[in-house]
């Protein structure tokens, strides 16, 4: 690992982008992500990698389409507004199975919304978002050094199932300070891509990348291939984090920054006595079930907060199979909540105030 | 046309009072068409962008008129439904004012993202004018380049230093390629030069069919100058011929001014923080390479124009 070094969360993003080997980054401008693209358009030229700001998000999501065909590691980013344009791009990418990786720092919504944090992409992001059966990876980071380590991550799962992986932050955790260290990968050598489009020189097949099956026992068949890789993703790489949850009475599901903020408040809640713990999905898809159901295995309350009105909820509910009560306590349209509102929640229901 | 004193007096659809930067000229040349449509009803579309966001600060608004935001992208294409609607009310006896549709979109919104739908709109030929305010990046989300950016100039994403000189492509060349789509006017202006701008905005609203004007409108925070030298920036790019006014109505070129003696690009060039880089030693090629490719464009135009060479 490398010194500690102070910085931004988008930043220390592209930094962890360039150590993962990152050779391509197509940009677009667009608040709470822009000192992404600036960072990298500075750093990139440094180490002879390539930046290039596009047009619009839609040629953006289609360069990396085009760069990932070649084989390189490839990264676009963008929020909310921008992530819903790349919706297409993003469908051809996973149709055609494509290793990229795509960061949302996401905020407010729906339409132009506004330009403070938010987790309401979290349906869009987990459930397909574009058109046709299709998943991300999604990875939701709750520092700047899990931004770091995540988006190496990423990077090594994308390339691993042939997969779009996306980073889910929000405009919080994009613009926050926190000291940060990166490992060296000096020596890591990055996977061979013999289904790349490199250049037929005969000496393998032809290599043919593309989501189009016009006869419709292929693209069956296609899809069945699809299926059987998310059904490995589901079995091998589901990710989550607790916090507090052996003697729990009552448990909070919450990701990304607002898991912060929960541990804040559980912390407080402890100091009253209230044994409150912390279960965080760290992979928003695959969504930890299982692990979050054992928690279920004891008679216990459960508390979703999200910076949404209540969409992550619905996995919540899915994993626990109406076996116990499932709270939910949300704040929208940029606004964070304080963990004085999540404790003063947890107090509630705790004093039976509440119905599930 | 009433004289500029006249003029100040007029109420228009714009309103004083916004939150757009001190010394940024956007809404200047947006008053100046203001004062140029007069009393008309008018039905204003605005892009994302530093205009749209500081003139409508909840729940303030400085426009007196219908407004319509969309995304980024959008601007012709809802200016589109809404003049359709306009037309079927028409159609239907429904409606009997006369009413004028101008969106504007800055540079991002127009000759990047949202370029699609505007040769679109133009394309199917509605009734509207689409005024760009050209700051030559992407201001809003904090001085991005983009394609109306000039050569060499420094932003946040083609950042100027050991590896690099500032942005490496010359600006996309818009009014050439609106009238390129044989729309019945188009045009290009400069708020210092106000009577010829009002007189583009009245020739545009005048004509049976889309219409389109570029502005310059310089942006303190980008390209870095004392928040006085806004209009005279405008100046010195009309007289070096980085900017020059002409106008195309119905496929016939017209320059509007031509500048006594041309300045040299350099003059305007030093006058802004974001070419600082092309003022240490090793810049003179920079300065070089502009200058040709300004007078380049220069003579293209006078020849398009039916003028002298230079």
């Amino acid at each position: 690992m490398s010194e500690k070094l102070l910085m931004r969360g988008n930043e220390a993003l592209g930094e962890a982008a360039l150590k993962a080997g990152c050779q391509l980054y197509f940009a677009y401008p667009i608040t709470p992500q822009s000192e992404l693209p600036e960072y990298l358009s500075r750093r990139m030229p440094e180490i002879d990698r390539v930046f290039l700001q596009a047009e619009s998000e839609i040629a953006a999501i289609n360069m990396v389409y085009g760069a990932a065909g070649a084989g390189v590691r490839v990264m676009t980013s963008s929020s909310s507004p921008g992530i819903s344009l790349k919706q297409e791009g993003l469908s051809y990418i996973a149709g055609a199975q494509l290793p990229c990786v795509i960061v949302n720092m996401s905020r407010g919504g729906p339409g132009l919304g506004s330009i403070q944090p938010a987790q309401s992409d979290y349906f869009q992001a987990t459930k397909g978002g574009g058109h046709g059966d299709y998943h991300l990876i999604v990875l939701a980071p709750a520092s700047v050094q899990e931004i770091v380590d995540l988006t190496i991550l990423a990077f090594d799962l994308a390339d691993k199932y042939r997969n779009p992986v996306m980073i889910m932050g929000d405009g919080l955790l994009g613009q926050m300070m926190e000291p940060v260290s990166f490992p060296d990968r000096s020596d890591v050598v990055l996977p061979e891509k013999p289904w790349a489009t490199t250049g037929y020189t005969g000496e393998r097949p032809k290599n043919i990348i593309r989501s189009l099956e016009l006869q419709p026992e292929r693209l069956e068949a296609h899809n069945q291939k699809l299926q059987e890789k998310y059904a490995d993703m589901i079995a091998t790489q589901k990710r989550s984090d607790e916090y507090l949850t052996d003697d729990a009475d009552i448990v909070l599901i919450a990701f990304g920054t607002v898991a912060r903020i929960c541990r804040s408040a559980i912390d407080m809640a402890r100091e009253k006595g209230i044994k409150a713990g912390l279960f965080r999905p760290i992979s928003l898809w695959p969504f930890p079930d299982e692990s979050l159901a054992k928690l279920g295995d004891k008679e216990r309350t459960f508390l979703t907060v999200e910076m949404s009105c209540g969409q992550m909820i619905e996995d919540v509910k899915l994993a626990l199979e109406c076996r116990r009560p499932v709270h939910f306590y949300g704040r929208v349209g940029g606004i964070v909540p304080s963990p004085e509102e999540v404790l003063d929640k947890i107090e509630q229901i705790v004093a039976g105030r509440c119905e599930a | 046309m009433p004289n500029l004193k006249e003029l100040m007096q007029q109420e228009s659809f714009f309103s004083p009072g916004h939150r757009m930067c001190a010394g940024c000229i956007a809404p200047v040349a947006v008053r100046q068409v203001a004062l140029a449509v007069g009393g008309a009803p008018v039905v204003v579309a605005n892009a994302t962008g530093c205009l749209e966001v500081a003139t409508t600060i909840f729940p303030y608004t400085a426009w007196r008129c219908g407004f319509i935001h969309n995304a980024f992208a959008n601007a012709a294409a809802t200016l589109s439904g809404v003049e359709t609607a306009y037309r079927a009310l028409k159609k239907q006896d429904k409606l009997d004012s006369e009413i004028k549709f101008i969106a504007f979109g800055g540079d991002g919104g127009t000759y990047d993202i949202g370029f699609q739908s505007l040769s679109g709109a133009v394309e199917r030929g509605h009734r509207m004018l689409y005024i760009c305010y050209d700051n030559g990046a992407y201001m809003n989300t904090g001085i991005q380049r983009s394609s109306a950016t000039p050569l060499y100039a420094d932003t946040t994403t083609s950042p100027a230093g050991r590896h690099s000189s500032g942005k490496s492509q010359w600006r996309k060349d818009l009014t050439a390629i609106m009238a390129a789509h044989n729309i019945p006017y188009a045009a290009q202006a400069a708020p210092s030069h106000f009577m010829d701008l009002m007189a583009k905005v009245q020739r545009a609203l005048s004509v049976d069919g889309p219409s389109f004007i570029n502005i310059m409108a310089p942006c303190p925070r980008g390209w870095r100058y004392d928040t006085r030298a806004g209009i005279s920036l405008t100046r010195q790019a009309v007289e070096t011929c980085y900017w020059p006014l002409y106008e195309v109505d119905h496929g016939s070129w017209k320059l509007s001014y031509r500048p006594r003696q041309k300045q040299p690009i350099e003059d305007w060039l030093r006058s802004q923080g974001r070419f600082r880089h092309l003022f240490v030693a090793g810049g003179e090629e920079e300065i070089k390479q502009l200058q040709e490719r300004v007078d380049l464009e220069w003579a293209r135009l006078l020849k398009k124009c039916g003028e002298a060479a230079a």
